[in-house]
């Protein structure tokens, strides 16, 4: 049996990498086609290559780690690392949205009114359901703490309730979220107001729904007896997303909701 | 719109109407408890030096009408004179007339104040090619 004289893990040959990247070209010259020739079929084909992807790379990555064992100490001090600097990219993700936001709203053109909000523009009460949100997505926080630490003191029930209550949380948020986006009086159509509004906030709500599904992910798992008390690196990934997708919600309500209103 | 501040009678207008003799009023009624007090000269004429930069931008002409609205005060003629010509440098005439629109929202219930700042500021309207709202008629709705 061959055996490496390093504590690295040498990754066999996969072919998740060309799909998810044969996944991009699609989605992308797909949206091309739908923009000119009204048909989605590219792009929904790129799709569905990029969901199988996700799923089978991310399940041989658990089958390496978790059955297979070589997620040693210093692969998942490299894994710990790429997740910082991925959630760092994503910081600088918003942080364009945020530049938008304010470019347009600290100095609002003639056309606006020259006023913030804009003329016209009936803004949603920042104390409302934008309130509630930011209730629901400290809270999970708060569950998501205490789900990592009954993980670390190995209780097992309390792992799995505490982090159901915060992937509930979190699609209390979506629907409250969704329900304002029916409801709201302005549309992402409505001038610089409208588009800084909803793409800020629309993809805020991407970003929940990829952190539930993460979260999600790791309840199954937790459920499957795929941690322990020491080791559960994908668990630690998932909370520290969840808490940047807090964060910048935070300021997104500091921001938009309440100085903006 | 523009916010309604409280429009304490000695806390706004700054000119040679008033009737206090010899103190300067703080900076935007701020009540520090310590720290430089910036005097209304010196407000002033920042916000004057503000407005005639060579090569302001739109932006900064924007902003610069934005944040100055947002105190609680009408804005001297000299500031004013000061953010038209910035105007006329940056051919937005628009901007110009909104900002005579500005000043008289932010007069609010002083009446007297308004028509006192256009009749200061007429030889540069003039000069500039400026016309008021009401010349326009667009100061009703």
């Amino acid at each position: 049996m061959a055996h490496q004289a390093h504590a690295y893990h040498m990754v066999d040959p996969s072919p998740w990498p060309l799909t998810g990247a044969v996944a991009a070209l699609l989605m992308t010259s797909g949206l091309a086609i739908w923009m000119h020739f009204n048909s989605v079929t590219l792009m929904s084909l790129g799709l569905v290559l990029l969901l199988l992807t996700m799923y089978q790379w991310w399940r041989d990555i658990v089958r390496e780690g978790t059955f297979q064992g070589h997620h040693t100490p210093p692969v998942q001090k490299g894994l710990r690392y790429g997740m910082i600097l991925f959630i760092t990219s994503e910081v600088f993700f918003f942080l364009g949205f945020f530049w938008a936001f304010y470019h347009s709203s600290l100095a609002p053109t003639p056309e606006l009114g020259g006023c913030w909000p804009p003329a016209g523009i009936t803004t949603l009460d920042p104390f409302e359901v934008p309130l509630l949100n930011t209730a629901v997505l400290l809270a999970s926080g708060v569950t998501v703490t205490w789900a990592h630490h009954s993980i670390m003191e190995g209780h097992r029930k309390q792992a799995i309730q505490s982090l159901t209550l915060t992937i509930l949380l979190g699609f209390y948020f979506t629907i409250l979220q969704a329900l304002e986006y029916y409801e709201a009086p302005f549309t992402i159509a409505d001038g610089v107001y409208g588009s800084t509004f909803f793409v800020a906030t629309g993809f805020h709500g991407l970003h929940v729904i990829i952190g539930s599904t993460f979260l999600a992910v790791c309840l199954l798992r937790q459920v499957q007896y795929h941690f322990t008390s020491e080791h559960h690196f994908g668990f630690e990934a998932a909370a520290w997303y969840w808490h940047f997708v807090d964060v910048v919600w935070l300021f997104l309500y500091i921001s938009i909701y309440w100085w903006g209103s | 719109m523009f916010r309604a501040l409280s429009r304490v009678s000695t806390a706004g207008f700054r000119s040679l109407a008033r009737t206090r003799t010899g103190y300067s009023a703080p900076l935007a009624s701020r009540c520090y408890s310590h720290g430089k007090v910036e005097t209304d000269e010196e407000f002033d004429s920042r916000w004057v030096t503000y407005f005639s930069k060579p090569d302001i931008d739109a932006w900064e002409l924007r902003k610069g009408m934005n944040t100055l609205i947002g105190y609680d005060l009408v804005p001297e003629p000299k500031i004013l004179d000061s953010a038209l010509r910035a105007c006329r440098r940056l051919n937005d005439l628009a901007s110009a007339i909104r900002i005579l629109e500005a000043v008289k929202d932010k007069a609010g219930p002083h009446k007297d104040i308004y028509p006192y700042v256009i009749q200061e500021l007429k030889p540069t309207l003039t000069e500039l090619g400026i016309s008021t709202p009401e010349e326009l008629g667009i100061d009703k709705l």
